[in-house]
């Protein structure tokens, strides 16, 4: 086996949930651990209510209200999404994470337009980002202020002085870029309307004067902040109204020749508008606000004046403010590094008191140790260290979930006891009754969790400190100029409704619906199933995530639309090397779709493995049995159906969950769950045949003689 | 008067082969301007399993409802065991209103003539209104269906017992011992025990309810089933089951099925014969061997290479055809019709295509 080097991406750990209902509690999922890769598709396949969904919900932390998230951990990015604030998920939700629900009927809104729909998101977390920037921007400065006066404070007038100055002058420079995209984007959108009325022409379907003088308005007015000279200027004039006035004779004659030459004149004046060398930005803001008011700007092309800009802020640029990070940076970082050593230290400390005593006698303890890591966070770092942030929070709790069981496990216990005995009692009498578990908290669990977390924070804050002494900063000095840089910019840009539908059109465009711009303004009932999970997949896809979820996305769609919308997800995937999960009952779409596959029965993962793995050498019989229900192109022979239904989970089984419905169970089966037994370095399977003392058992007929003759089929490809 | 001419119309009826047991003759089901099925031919032999597959609004399910009476049918026939138990009207309708419009500027002699033709084709009206044939011998109730959604077709107001049973009582059994027996050895016939009968819908699983919707159907001892996706809404272990017992119904009591589906394996898998739809119209009809392995239409191709099959080494190397039907074919001129490229083997194409697919036959034998 070769070893690869992956990113985990997603890393779900001992998850456990169950959901309170008016029976008794329900374990929807019992302990499942696996991990997504980076660009990987994994693909999740059970019968219904085999909790493959609500491991899904979990992830997204949309989990039902009655729903027990009993134990485990899921971490995505140094952070368990188990544990982190709801206003974190609000940051993780839809832009990292992004779900794919199962009927696109259901899950767009029928009253909405589509491109509301489509725009809504983006709209919103504009607003939130133009804030957020906005606070980051201040806070950030204002940081670097203090931190700067703190290692420096006989400059204090100085440095002040500094960061004023470049606070007008990120603004600055931010409006100046902010309007040249614009013009940009804009003249782009014309160059596109004028192609599409020239394209109409040429098929002499062009019937609209209105549209025609509409495009032309719009390509004058956005080539405006571009220099345009000389004979260009006024040819662009006389252009639009030649266009115009032969629009209109073309369209009795039908003959529309010579109007898309104009048209093709116009194009070229305006590509060349637009491939014009672009203004050097941020020399020219720094001439704007540091250049006496007197000083003679330069006229003429685009290159000596990007010439005269630069060399103006060669002379004058604040070299000194910079060097003045660096050095602060150098200090703070020394310091930071000292107390995340001290922490390290606490941390080891902490863990095994944890350890050796409970609780209730570590939890003063608890306390200082929070408040040192909280102090070994440094508010300079650029990118969030979340395991540090959230750790407080994590302990927290931990703590609170732990006293709650220590007041109320008793009572549970003893009330469960109590229906035992009743239970017992009727069962003398011949009756069948059951007892749900009682919903109380493993203490012990707990503990181990709290003990896993400052495990993790200790190896993590090791690991950094390795990575930092060779030169792996969290932050440097461009990196916090960039960083304010970009702030001042997205502070500026606002996300306008023209950009948000742009935006949405590109999109609409990318998931292959026709006519974007019409379809844009219809409602979800005008959109066949098909062309409804692919707005649907727009929508998904709107915020760039890094992980999609995809939850029976085509059960609802038929053969050929299914097979679009998957080739669709799996072209999706390679472009934007996006992670997906991808949720089924169905092995026969997996197999096309999935790098590997976790087979889930009543709540827990069977057999685990590579799609070649699972296809060809299934291990467990729960994925015999699945394989050999699936209707076979080739044979007419009786199916072997899955006998009786899966188990109530309010009374889980003792043994293997399968055992009841499985013809090769065996005593053991019925007694103990088994293990997960290893078959190669990647897959897996639960169950007791695999045991070095089973008797060696063969795969039904049915699934043998599939396999033999997918083997065919794959060597006779192969002599091709 | 009625009597006889119903005699007569139904004597007119083209001589059906004793095994053909429902024929479908040019049946168009209009709704206003959207023509879900436009003249749609085909016939179901005794004791065979019929496939309808096609994309989801290409118009199976319409089919389906159409030959029970759903809907009044626009124009076509519908005959069971040779009795014509459904015809629509369209026809009738336009040669009337042509005849009108020829009659303005007639010699009187001709307007004689079309006099006659009209009313003769009112006649024809009166009689296709008039079709008692089907209520009159119950054949209605020798038709029954089998509903996609488990949920849905079942009224979460009545026991099973009541709904198993409500068939029976409409029928005019009185005898409460009878209506119990066929009750209950029909839910024992399908997997359900006699103690389900007092329940509810809600307290069964979504297969144990498909099974109660094919009790519901079985129990009036049908001579045909229309089963409208009886499995795309289950699992696929439960979907196992469910085809299993309609495969145990069909060979034990000799049903025959028209089974509508969009999952082409399972199509594959339980089909004698199979018609593929497109847009309201039948493009191909073969046995299912035969289908499967030559494809002729590019629609019937386009849909075969999108099935998915648990194998990732040939998932991988899958390529599918696309179907564009202004691309595929070019009927400017020639209009197509639906031919026999082979014996039982009907195909939709015009005179080219009609060549190009007998060669192709040829070259592969």
């Amino acid at each position: 086996m070769m070893e690869m080097k992956v990113e985990k991406k997603l890393q779900v750990r001992n998850l456990r949930v169950s959901f309170r209902t008016n029976g008794g509690k329900v374990q929807a999922v019992r302990n499942i651990s696996f991990d997504l890769h980076k660009g990987e598709t994994l693909a999740i396949v059970g019968e219904s209510g085999s909790g493959k969904s609500v491991t899904s919900k979990a992830i997204l932390g949309i989990l039902a209200g009655n729903s027990i998230v009993e134990g485990g951990e899921i971490l995505y990015d140094g952070m368990d999404l188990l544990k982190i604030s709801e206003e974190d998920f609000y940051r993780l939700r839809g832009d990292k994470v992004a779900m794919i629900f199962q009927d696109p009927l259901s899950s767009l809104n029928p009253i909405m337009r589509i491109g509301k729909q489509l725009t809504e998101a983006m709209l919103l977390k504009g607003k939130a980002r133009q804030r957020t920037a906005r606070e980051n921007f201040k806070e950030k400065l204002a940081l670097l202020e203090k931190r700067m006066i703190q290692y420096a404070p006989e400059n204090t007038a100085k440095i002040k002085q500094q960061c004023e100055t470049f606070r007008k002058f990120a603004e600055r420079y931010a409006q100046n870029e902010l309007a040249y995209n614009t013009a940009t984007e804009s003249l782009q959108d014309a160059v596109s309307g004028l192609n599409q009325q020239r394209f109409l022409m040429e098929k002499a379907a062009f019937k609209e004067m209105g549209d025609l003088v509409e495009a032309l308005d719009f390509a004058k007015a956005s080539v405006s902040p571009f220099v345009v000279e000389g004979e260009d200027a006024t040819r662009l004039q006389a252009l639009c109204t030649t266009i115009l006035a032969g629009a209109k004779e073309a369209r009795k004659s039908g003959d529309y020749s010579a109007c898309v030459a104009e048209i093709d004149e116009l194009l070229a004046i305006l590509n060349k508008a637009g491939e014009a060398t672009k203004p050097a930005f941020f020399s020219r803001a720094y001439f704007d606000l540091y250049a006496d008011k007197g000083e003679n700007r330069p006229s003429g092309d685009m290159e000596a004046q990007n010439a005269f800009y630069n060399d103006y802020m060669a002379r004058a640029y604040m070299d000194e403010f910079e060097e003045d990070i660096t050095r602060m940076i150098v200090q703070s970082d020394a310091e930071y590094k000292q107390r995340r050593e001290n922490v390290v230290a606490e941390l080891a400390k902490a863990y095994d008191a944890l350890n050796a005593g409970t609780v209730p006698e570590f939890k003063p303890q608890l306390d200082a140790l929070c408040k040192l890591v909280e102090d070994s966070v440094d508010p300079m770092d650029i990118i969030k260290d979340s395991a540090a942030c959230t750790f407080t929070g994590t302990m927290k709790s931990f703590v609170a979930q732990y006293e709650t069981g220590v007041k109320t496990n008793a009572r549970k216990q003893a009330k469960y006891e109590r229906e035992v005995r009743q239970a017992e009692a009727r069962a003398a009498k011949g009756k069948d009754y059951k007892v749900a578990m009682p919903t109380t908290i493993d203490l012990d669990l707990v503990k181990e969790n709290m003990l896993a977390a400052i495990r993790r924070l200790h190896d993590h804050y090791i690991a950094r400190n390795e990575a930092e002494a060779t030169e792996v900063k969290r932050y440097k000095t461009d990196t916090i100029t960039d960083y304010l840089m970009d702030n001042a910019y997205s502070m500026v840009s606002k996300v306008t409704k023209t950009a948000a539908r742009m935006k949405a059109l590109k999109l609409m465009d990318e998931v292959g619906i026709p006519e974007p711009r019409k379809r844009y303004k219809q409602y979800p009932f005008e959109f066949s199933g098909g062309m409804r999970q692919r707005i649907v997949i727009a929508i998904a896809l709107a915020a760039n995530p890094d992980i999609l979820i995809c939850d029976e996305p085509t059960t609802a769609l038929d053969v050929t639309i299914q097979a679009q919308i998957l080739e669709l997800i799996q072209d999706l995937k390679r472009r934007r090397n996006l992670s997906v999960i991808f949720i089924t009952h169905d092995l026969g779409v997996v197999a096309n779709m999935a790098d590997r596959i976790a087979v889930m029965y009543a709540g827990k993962i069977v057999e685990y493995g590579t799609s070649e793995e699972v296809f060809y050498e299934p291990a467990h019989p729960y994925t015999w049995a699945l394989l050999s229900s699936m209707p076979d192109l080739d044979s007419k022979e009786k199916l072997d159906a899955i006998p009786g239904t899966p188990p109530d989970m309010r009374y889980p089984p003792v043994g293997d969950a399968f055992a009841e419905r499985n013809a090769y169970a065996m005593k053991i089966d019925f007694e103990r769950q088994p293990p997960q037994f290893p078959i190669t370095e990647t897959h897996w399977a639960a169950t007791w045949l695999l045991h070095p003392d089973a008797p060696k058992v063969e795969p039904p007929e049915a699934v043998t003689n599939r396999i033999a003759k997918m083997k065919e089929r794959m060597e006779a490809a192969e002599n091709e | 008067m009625s009597e006889i001419q119903n005699q007569e119309a139904l004597q007119a009826a083209p001589s059906v082969n004793d095994d053909v047991l429902l024929r479908v003759e040019h049946l168009c089901q209009y709704f206003k301007v959207n023509k879900a099925v436009d003249d749609v031919s085909f016939d179901i032999k005794k004791g065979e399993v019929f496939g309808l597959v096609g994309e989801s609004g290409c118009g199976k399910t319409t089919t389906g409802r159409s030959i029970i009476k759903l809907y009044d049918i626009t124009d076509g026939n519908i005959y069971f065991r040779g009795k014509r138990i459904a015809a629509g009207i369209r026809t009738y309708r336009e040669k009337i209103k042509q005849a009108r419009e020829e009659m303005k500027n007639a010699d009187p002699a001709r307007k004689e003539e079309l006099r006659q033709v009209i009313l003769q084709q009112r006649e024809e009206i009166r009689a296709a209104k008039r079709d008692h044939f089907a209520k009159e011998n119950r054949c209605v109730t020798e038709i029954q269906m089998i509903f996609q959604d488990p949920i849905a077709s079942l009224d979460p107001r009545m026991t099973v017992y009541e709904i198993i049973a409500e068939g029976l009582k409409i029928r005019g059994e009185r005898d409460k011992s009878i209506i119990d027996e066929k009750v209950f050895r029909v839910l024992e016939r399908v997997g359900l025990v006699r103690e389900h009968a007092g329940r509810y819908p809600h307290e069964f699983s979504g297969g144990q309810r498909q099974r109660i919707g094919v009790a519901r159907a079985v129990v009036m001892e049908p001579e045909i089933i229309i089963a409208d996706e009886p499995v795309s809404a289950l699992d696929v272990s439960i979907q196992a089951q469910v085809i299993n017992l309609l495969n145990e119904l069909r060979n034990d009591l000799g049903l025959t099925i028209l089974f509508i589906a969009h999952d082409l394996s399972v199509v594959k898998y339980f089909s004698d014969r199979i018609g593929v739809m497109y847009y309201g119209k039948m493009v191909e009809l073969a046995t299912s061997d035969e289908l499967f392995a030559h494809p002729l239409h590019p629609y019937t191709r386009a849909l075969l290479s999108a099935i998915p099959l648990p194998d990732p080494n040939y998932e991988k190397n899958r390529v599918r055809v696309k179907y564009n039907p202004l691309s595929d074919h070019d009927y400017s001129v020639d209009k197509p019709s639906f031919r026999e490229v082979a014996p039982g083997h009907f195909v939709m194409c015009n005179d080219a295509e009609f060549d190009k697919y007998i060669r192709e036959m040829q070259q592969e034998q």
